[in-house]
């Protein structure tokens, strides 16, 4: 049986606990030692207590050492919340589709080899798009979707080129405009993309 | 928390840095950048006084004001001040990377043969010119000798505090009641919290 260490340390157990607000306020604690502390906290109306003043105290040393960062932390910092929000926001959406009451599923073999899957909602005007075992291209190609229908052959956005090696799937794709009849092809084009298809597509997948 | 003593110097005139973090926490990048214009010179100067490394630091501070957008939704008032969840994410941080170092045995070793650094020297290092870092100051230099080392070797330095106990050739009992007298001490003197 293991001896627990407020034992050792010859302290009542709940002295021990609750003398531990300071290194913890501090970040003083082993990690062993932080979690067991943080199990305790909830039931320790005083370590609370304790815990928020000392970690005003902290931060205040904290401010006594403010120095003024380097210009271009600025940049940095502000580009990389952009980058994330915007993943943010395609996760939403992407979610959005995935759960909307009309989600529908299609899934076809493409003549370049690998498959293609769309998961569409007709009422969200979207697609999620992604794909398994498609080759990997030259840098100089790029697989594009399209929106194939009575309202004509719409560029719907590109797909990263696929991981190499199996299974070489592609990330999901957001793709919005989806309207009435349309199906969703895929062809391969010139790096950057096309207003129009160049090529036959290497699939079309219909949405019924 | 508010201080009773002086103005958070993180928070001036203007919409509070409290309402800063929940306009963040929705997903506005223009209330982010307020945020960073008012904390970056707190987050990076610790990570900085904890690391003492300019390049580590201004990766750590980056990471740690991304994680200030990233969890701001999870910031509540009722547990403390804005200012105090942003330098505590920013103090984690600098810890984090001091201790997952691989150098950091090798630092620890370092220090640990030196005689314990004199207090003086590793406050002065730690404030700058400003009217909050003389206030620190001077409530620092009213806690005892050792009280003071304890304090200063955890939280500016980065180290737990058997580590502490180790350098000071002390009890580890009788480190935790020196932080926390210290700090009991410094509470009062700073006029934060209660």
């Amino acid at each position: 049986m293991r001896i627990p260490r407020f034992l050792a340390l010859g302290d009542l157990p709940w002295r021990s606990r609750h003398s531990l607000a300071g290194p913890y306020a501090l970040d003083a604690l082993a990690p062993a030692e932080r979690a067991r502390f943080e199990r305790h906290l909830p039931g320790c109306a005083a370590c609370q207590a304790e815990v928020r003043d000392f970690a005003a105290v902290a931060a205040t040393l904290g401010l006594a050492a403010a120095t003024a960062p380097p210009p271009s932390l600025k940049g940095r910092v502000l580009a990389d919340v952009g980058a994330l929000d915007a993943a943010r926001s395609d996760d939403a959406a992407i979610a959005a589709v995935l759960s909307a009451a009309d989600a529908l599923i299609a899934s076809a073999a493409t003549s370049a080899g690998g498959t293609a899957t769309v998961v569409a909602s007709r009422s969200g005007r979207s697609v999620v798009f992604t794909s398994a075992g498609l080759p990997v291209l030259p840098s100089s190609s790029v697989y594009e979707l399209w929106f194939i229908g009575s309202a004509g052959v719409r560029a719907a956005g590109l797909v990263p080129s696929p991981a190499a090696g199996a299974p070489g799937i592609t990330v999901p794709v957001l793709a919005s405009g989806l309207t009435g009849d349309d199906a969703v092809g895929v062809t391969v084009e010139p790096a950057g993309g096309t207003t129009a298809p160049t090529t036959t597509p290497i699939v079309v997948l219909t949405l019924h | 928390m508010e201080s009773r003593q002086a103005p958070d110097p993180v928070s001036p005139p203007g919409p509070d840095l409290d309402q800063l973090l929940t306009l963040v926490g929705r997903g506005d990048q223009a209330a982010f950048e307020t945020v960073y214009d008012r904390t970056a010179a707190a987050v990076f100067g610790l990570v900085l006084r904890v690391l003492r490394d300019a390049a580590q630091s201004e990766e750590v501070a980056q990471e740690a004001l991304l994680e200030v957008w990233r969890t701001a939704g999870r910031f509540d008032p009722e547990r403390g001040s804005a200012s105090a969840w942003v330098m505590t994410i920013a103090h984690r941080r600098a810890v984090d990377r001091v201790r997952s170092e691989q150098a950091a045995a090798d630092r620890e070793a370092r220090v640990a043969s030196a005689a314990p650094p004199p207090p003086g020297d590793e406050v002065a290092e730690a404030v700058e010119s400003s009217l909050e870092a003389e206030r620190v100051r001077r409530c620092l230099d009213g806690l005892s000798g050792p009280q003071r080392e304890s304090i200063v070797l955890a939280y500016y330095s980065g180290f737990t505090y058997p580590q502490v106990a180790t350098q000071l050739g002390l009890a580890l009992g009788t480190v935790k009641s020196r932080i926390r007298d210290g700090l009991s001490r410094l509470r009062d003197c700073l006029g934060v919290g209660q």
